[in-house]
């Protein structure tokens, strides 16, 4: 039995939509989070991240 | 969070951890960004030369078939393969405040790296090749960037494990879905049975074969030069422009929808193929939908310069950055214009495609490249950067450079795609010959020429800038120790937000402190970053293995006698399908060209399929018997003798190489365990492909061409060629003639007197 007949067996068409579900809740949900205002501060620590490093602590210089 | 973020935050009496970053690697890894860069760019201008000048093919290992896969994997996998590990392991290591886990697996990453790029370089010109767009290299090779893949991935997260750095940034959460997803693609496309050293067969046929290939075709194009370099954006451009991002908010949006949606969009570049509706159907309209989060990040990087736009008048890393984040944005509004099917029909096949990739490429990968490197040279080298002016030459140059060449190649492919579907009055063909709509092209290749020359003039600036600045380095570079309290086990909710206990089981929910501990959680991160990737590829995926009507058989369909496998080897080690495809689409423009559409059930023992993405010269589909065979001799030996106009290269070695007749019984083996019916030839295959051989040098003759082609390579390529498309086409007469047709006595019926004309 190849791999094609075995899977056409299966009966898993509606597996498509349970996943298109579970995906656009998972979306939903990602953004109401990411939009809740009391988020707002901690994004906004995040967001400088990048530019901590510069000034990140007192640095010696040591050879390489 | 309290705990991290700026190690001031400490609380009193907290242990400060010290360490150092390792910026060894990351300058090895810039260097070899420059080198391969001005590799990849030269293969680049030779093989648009070879296009406007065919005679510039000068050997069977410098034509265009074997070069153009060189070109794309070097600046690929080359380039922007190293620009992204150049700017991952300098920005991830003082994103999470931590050296990279193993300096080891860092060297072992960086020197495994290059030596796959260069046994690309040393197989690829030598027709070693899975025919496969983007995933040409080999077996052993793709095992070995399995493994060095792998070593990456384990180096990142685990450095992401021992991190002092409680949030994790977003630019490190692209550079882990792509580091995932890479992998998975890398794995699934590149599942063959190999039938020799350097030689293998997909393991998937025809239509599943070619929606695995695009699924990975295009993801490669998400996942290797979209998401990674969206990470350097989120951590470079707030860098340059000395701010935080725009929106943050907008970043972690933008993140999500490119991991659930992109993954869904492979199918577009099969419009109108063989491919099933429904399939090309999702993959439209998933890359339309991308639109939003594309445009969403593009408005993000630009507006992240608010306030800082001054900056950019003097700054050429702005600049470099302000165009690639632009070109980001133009691609992103073509893709999923040329997405739609109805404009996909008229750029398929076209310079369109090659337009639109350059486009992305130049500016948004090559610009983000150059603009990351200008800031962090003086920075690795502690130097400062030896010429501005010299950076600002080369904004210029390559900027006009990138113009001349998309304006060039836009134009030439709407320009044959138009000449394509042209009908005069009488409702024939305008141009039925297809060289007429190739030679149309040729003056807006040498403005490409001149275009690809101005880039690469820019980037010998570039070079030569950086190098400079090296040489001014100090003796030793100076390795500063960063301080940082070490991560404690669990997350304290923000110290100076003190949260109200909310009221209700579901407002806990959604603002306690669960979702804080999950981003924290690399382990969790990455396995569910996968799960998304993973699901939407099978959904995608598994229904054209699954469902068996979507690929309907056709009973006249056999395997290829030994000798046109070997031809079709031929086929694929010269890399024809470069610049040939082997589809018809169902347009009448189409079929009245080259005859009847293509059908699913056509390629079914097509391991790898060879649909093709790009008509340099016609479609193939239906060529077999369309010409005699002493035509074929002539046509390779030298196409422009037969055909004054064409572009082709010649393929005179085809005349003379002597044909490995011993060598056809790995790859029938091979191709029978792939499942392929072979019969009397799994015993038998050398023997019957030299009777083969015999018949077709017999018409060579007939026809009054030369003796002694028996033995050579020109009759296994003529032997496939007068193949093509004629198991179809007995589906017509299969009604009054040969229902069965026996694969051992296929020797295509013999084509009638040349049609003369050139094609």
């Amino acid at each position: 039995m190849s791999l094609t007949e075995l899977m056409s067996n299966a009966g898993l068409s509606r597996y498509a939509e349970v996943a298109l579900l579970l995906f656009f809740f998972a979306f939903v949900i990602i953004v109401w989070r990411v939009f809740s205002p009391s988020r707002k501060q901690l994004l906004e620590r995040q967001a400088r991240l990048p530019l901590d490093d510069d000034h990140a602590s007192p640095s010696r210089p040591s050879a390489e | 969070m309290s705990d991290s973020g700026s190690p001031g935050a400490a609380t009193a009496g907290a242990r400060l951890d010290s360490f150092s970053y390792d910026d060894v690697v990351v300058r090895k890894f810039l260097w070899a960004t420059i080198i391969w860069g001005l590799v990849g760019f030269l293969m680049g201008l030779i093989v648009a030369i070879q296009m406007a000048f065919p005679a510039f093919n000068l050997a069977p290992w410098f034509a265009f078939g074997r070069l153009r896969p060189l070109h794309t994997n070097a600046v690929i996998f080359a380039f922007a393969g190293n620009a992204i590990f150049t700017g991952l392991y300098y920005s991830t290591q003082r994103l999470l405040k931590a050296r990279m886990f193993s300096d080891t697996l860092s060297k072992v990453h960086f020197w495994g790296w290059q030596a796959i790029i260069v046994s690309a370089a040393l197989t690829l010109p030598f027709g070693f090749t899975q025919a496969k767009e983007y995933a040409e290299l080999e077996w052993p090779i793709d095992i070995a960037i399995a493994i060095v893949w792998v070593i990456f991935a384990v180096n990142v997260i685990g450095t992401l494990v021992r991190r002092r750095e409680r949030h994790i940034y977003v630019a490190i959460w692209f550079y882990i879905a792509s580091i995932i997803t890479v992998a998975i693609l890398h794995i699934f496309n590149n599942l063959v049975i190999p039938a020799g050293p350097l030689k293998s067969y997909s393991i998937y046929a025809g239509v599943q074969d070619a929606f695995m290939q695009w699924w990975y075709g295009h993801n490669a194009v998400a996942f290797f030069l979209t998401t990674p370099f969206l990470g350097l954006m989120y951590y470079f451009m707030p860098k340059a422009a000395e701010g935080p991002v725009f929106s943050y908010r907008l970043s972690i949006v933008h993140f999500w929808t490119l991991v659930f949606m992109y993954i869904w969009a492979g199918p577009h570049h099969l419009h109108y193929t063989a491919l099933p509706e429904w399939a090309s159907t999702l993959g439209m309209l998933f890359s339309v939908m991308l639109w939003a989060p594309s445009w969403g990040g593009m408005i993000n990087g630009l507006l992240t310069l608010r306030g800082a736009w001054h900056k950019v008048i003097d700054d050429p890393v702005l600049k470099f950055m302000v165009v690639a984040i632009t070109g980001y944005g133009m691609a992103t509004f073509e893709g999923p214009m040329l997405s739609v099917k109805s404009v996909n029909a008229l750029a398929h096949y076209t310079d369109w495609i090659v337009a639109h990739v350059h486009t992305g490429a130049l500016s948004w990968n090559g610009f983000l490249t150059f603009g990351m490197i200008y800031w962090l040279a003086p920075r690795l080298f502690q130097a400062p950067l030896f010429s501005k002016k010299l950076a600002e030459a080369h904004f210029w140059i390559a900027s006009f450079g990138i113009i001349l060449y998309v304006v060039a190649i836009y134009s030439a492919g709407v320009t044959q795609g138009l000449m394509w579907r042209a009908f005069d009055e009488t409702g024939r063909l305008a141009y039925p010959d297809f060289v007429e709509t190739v030679a149309r092209l040729v003056p807006m290749y040498w403005v490409r020429v001149a275009g690809g020359s101005l880039y690469i003039v820019g980037a010998i600036l570039f070079a030569y800038n950086i190098f400079r600045t090296w040489k001014a380095r100090p003796v030793t570079y100076e390795v500063p120790v960063v301080k940082a309290p070490p991560l404690a086990r669990v997350s304290a909710p923000p110290a100076h937000a003190p949260a109200p206990v909310p009221a209700g089981a579901w407002a806990r929910f959604v603002s306690l402190g669960w979702h804080r501990k999950w981003e924290g959680l690399p382990i969790t991160f990455t396995v569910l970053t996968t799960v998304a990737v993973v699901v939407a590829s099978l959904f995608e995926i598994i229904p054209t293995f699954l469902i068996k009507s979507n690929v309907p058989t056709i009973a006249s369909v056999k395997p290829l006698t030994p000798l046109e496998l070997a031809g079709r080897d031929l086929y694929i080690r010269e890399g024809c399908f470069n610049c040939h495809s082997q589809m018809v689409r169902p347009f009448r423009y189409e079929t009245e060209r080259y005859g009847d559409y293509s059908k699913p059930g056509e390629s079914v023992y097509e391991h790898p399929f060879l649909w093709g993405s790009r008509r340099i010269g016609p479609d193939l589909a239906r060529e077999g018997g369309k010409y005699p065979d002493l035509w074929h001799v002539r046509h390779f030996e030298n196409p422009r003798a037969i055909s004054p106009k064409s572009i082709m290269p010649a393929y005179r070695h085809l005349l003379t190489n002597e044909m490995d007749f011993d060598g056809i019984q790995a790859r029938v083996d091979a191709m029978v365990m792939l499942g392929v019916p072979y019969g009397e030839a799994v015993t038998g295959a050398p023997a019957m492909a030299r009777r083969q051989a015999a018949e077709v040098a017999a018409s060579i003759v007939q026809g009054g061409g030369e003796s002694g082609f028996e033995s050579k390579e020109i009759v296994a390529m003529i032997a496939y060629m007068q193949r093509l498309g004629r198991d179809a086409q007995q589906v017509v007469l299969g009604t009054n003639a040969a229902k069965h047709v026996h694969v051992d006595s296929v020797a295509p019926a013999r084509a009638p007197a040349a049609p003369g004309g050139s094609r």
